[in-house]
């Protein structure tokens, strides 16, 4: 999709099987709202075809596509009552006029806001408009569920409930369902399946718990996560291992970049709660690296302290660290000489 | 080390330096008094028109002494038998009322596609264009547009000479109802775009998307989504419409050649040709009255909230 001179999605392909919950995750200006309104059928595609069940729709109009769409800022008709919201897309697909009525119930009743039909949309809560929004979408049962960032403007709390209510909803009719969204904790929580985009390219496409465990490149690591980069020269690859060195210190992780060779520039990328942090004299048995700093800030986020602690040995890498032990919280405090240390399987590396 | 003071703008220190005139001026307990006294011009211009309400009012009740050309000292009901029984009178207004719906019925027809497209339009050139050619009639004034179309319309005028090219006699275009309304919707497309365009921005282009993605194409997205939304800016338009063509009176003089008076035309013959003050005056308040009538008519039927002033929807 080529807009004036700028490419929004550039290589896109991707198959989704019937049934499963995707989410394309991204920065802003990624191009994922881009693709789905190519999905949606709003914007066609300069190149390239979609195919939904198997039939090519370049051609088809959005109207005539059995695809229900959760806009992002919901798109609800604020003429109308919650019940007309739900009742309108199956009156424009001229279903029986005898049943939209129980089917309107039925889908107020799934999304919880049964007895809510006659309410209009401006005397409902932004919780209760987001469910009528999702059985406005859901109530022809399109074959696909199209959701455009609807939960970006929900405070937090909500926003979680919201989450795992799509994922109930979704796996309870079974509809195939492509997610946007740029909140990454979003997408491990309610996606099947997580393709991460940027710069209108699909840089990974994996399970949740992959695409956080094993990043196929420095964007996605960066990205899901907080991650430390340690800057450095690779000394030798014997994959999946490869070692490196970062200002001297020797360093080693796992990487399944084949083009990776020996004396290549490079980024060893590491979780921050895959760092262990002791006092400075402390031990850290079992753990492969081991490097001494001090730390440079620590904030107090509840249920965690991160630690922002500068590393001399690795040119004054910043590094950020996790501690999610209450019992030690706060221990240290800034100018606190400590002791951190990781294990290489935790370190993935990547060409710079 | 310099007094902050020193580090703000200068345009700061003299709104900061007004505002400390203002307070001395203006002590805060005077400042509940301030909405009111803002209203005063605003009430003291509805004012005098009041007034002369009233004076036309009083004339309305006196006859023209024909041989004296006084009025007369006593009040009488005269003048309103005579509006309301002569077959004159009633054949003007009723050719201002339904030329008013007509106009106005036309007007928005055309209107509403123009302030959508304008709305509406991916092109920023686009946009400004229509912008440019809604507001250009403006600079022109409307007896001017008037002559214009005598010029165009005329016996000799261009649409009768390109006829002719292709061997149709001349036709008689104007100073018949028709020339009148159509100079009246051209001169009313304007203020209807003008009226409905914010109408129209007010509705989330997402709306149309959502129908669409819903299962409705552009008519009946149309039909069930912008019509009902763009209601408060049709009624809007409609009653600005509807008021002002009913009042005109350059374009019914000018492209009805005085045989499609106006209302406004025949009280402007009372006053300046037969110096009928009485009649003139009683006309005055009828049109008046009309005027009121219709716009409570759709105030009553609609609602004034529909007008987008009383409410601002949520």
């Amino acid at each position: 999709m080529v807009f004036g001179n700028v490419h929004a999605v550039r290589a896109a392909s991707f198959d989704l099987p019937r049934g499963r919950f995707l989410t394309i995750l991204g920065p802003s200006g990624s191009g994922k709202t881009t693709l789905l309104r190519m999905i949606a059928g709003f914007d066609r595609p300069t190149g390239g075809e979609i195919f939904i069940n198997g039939e090519p729709v370049n051609a088809v109009p959005p109207h005539r596509r059995a695809i229900g769409m959760v806009f992002q800022k919901l798109a609800l008709f604020p003429h109308m009552t919650a019940a007309e919201n739900v009742a309108f897309p199956l009156k424009m697909r001229r279903h029986d006029a005898r049943l939209i009525p129980q089917k309107v119930e039925r889908y107020l009743d799934l999304v919880r806001l049964g007895g809510y039909g006659g309410r209009r949309i401006n005397e409902l809560s932004g919780g209760q408009q987001q469910r009528v929004a999702i059985a406005r979408a859901l109530v022809f049962e399109p074959d696909l569920l199209l959701l455009d960032e609807p939960l970006a403007a929900l405070d937090r709390k909500l926003r979680e409930e919201m989450q795992l209510e799509f994922r109930r909803i979704q796996k309870e009719l079974g509809v195939t369902t492509i997610n946007v969204t740029h909140d990454q904790r979003e997408a491990l929580v309610v996606s099947d399946e997580i393709i991460v985009m940027d710069g209108g390219t699909i840089q990974q496409k994996a399970r949740p718990v992959d695409a956080y465990r094993a990043p196929s490149n420095a964007f996605v690591a960066n990205f899901i996560g907080v991650t430390n980069f340690i800057a450095g020269r690779v000394t030798e690859v014997a994959a999946p291992r490869v070692a490196f060195e970062a200002n001297g210190v020797p360093l080693a992780g796992l990487s399944a970049d084949a083009a990776l060779v020996a004396g290549m520039p490079c980024a060893g990328a590491l979780r921050a709660e895959q760092v262990r942090i002791a006092a400075g004299n402390g031990r850290l048995d079992g753990l492969e690296t081991v490097v001494d700093g001090h730390v440079v800030d620590c904030i107090f986020e509840g249920e965690r302290v991160v630690y922002e602690i500068r590393v001399p040995a690795l040119a004054d890498t910043l590094m950020r660290v996790f501690d999610h032990d209450p019992e030690s919280h706060l221990q240290f405090g800034p100018g606190d000489a400590v002791r951190l240390g990781w294990n290489a399987r935790d370190m993935h590396v990547f060409q710079k | 080390m310099r007094t902050p003071r020193a580090a703000y703008p200068l345009t700061w220190r003299v709104m900061d330096g007004l505002e400390r005139i203002a307070a001395a001026l203006w002590p805060a307990s005077f400042q509940r008094g301030l909405p009111y006294l803002m209203l005063m011009p605003a009430v003291v211009l509805v004012g005098l028109l009041v007034l002369g309400l009233f004076q036309i009012g009083d004339t309305s009740l006196r006859t023209l002494d024909t041989n004296t050309f006084l009025m007369s000292e006593d009040y009488t009901l005269a003048n309103y038998r005579r509006v309301l029984t002569e077959n004159f009178f009633a054949t003007v207004a009723g050719r201002s009322l339904m030329g008013a719906v007509i106009v106005t019925a036309v007007t928005l027809l055309f209107a509403f596609p123009y302030a959508y497209l304008m709305v509406r339009t991916s092109s920023p050139a686009l946009r400004k264009f229509l912008l440019v050619a809604l507001f250009l009639p403006f600079f022109i004034g409307q007896v001017v547009r008037a002559y214009g179309w005598l010029i165009i319309l005329g016996n000799q005028g261009m649409v009768n000479e390109a006829l002719g090219l292709v061997g149709v006699p001349p036709m008689r275009l104007l100073y018949n109802y028709p020339a009148v309304l159509f100079g009246l919707v051209q001169y009313m497309l304007p203020f209807a775009v003008l009226m409905l365009a914010p109408a129209l921005t007010a509705i989330p282009g997402e709306l149309e998307a959502a129908a669409a993605s819903l299962g409705a194409g552009w008519v009946r997205t149309f039909r069930h989504v912008v019509l009902p939304l763009s209601r408060p800016g049709l009624i809007g338009a409609g009653l600005v419409v509807v008021t002002l063509s009913l009042t005109d009176f350059a374009i019914p003089a000018i492209l009805g050649g005085g045989t499609q008076d106006f209302i406004a035309n025949a009280i402007y013959d009372q006053f300046f040709r037969t110096s009928d003050q009485g009649l003139g005056a009683t006309l005055s308040l009828m049109l008046v009255a009309v005027g009121s009538i219709v716009v409570g008519l759709v105030f009553l039927l609609f609602g004034a909230g529909t007008l987008a002033m009383a409410e601002a929807r949520k």
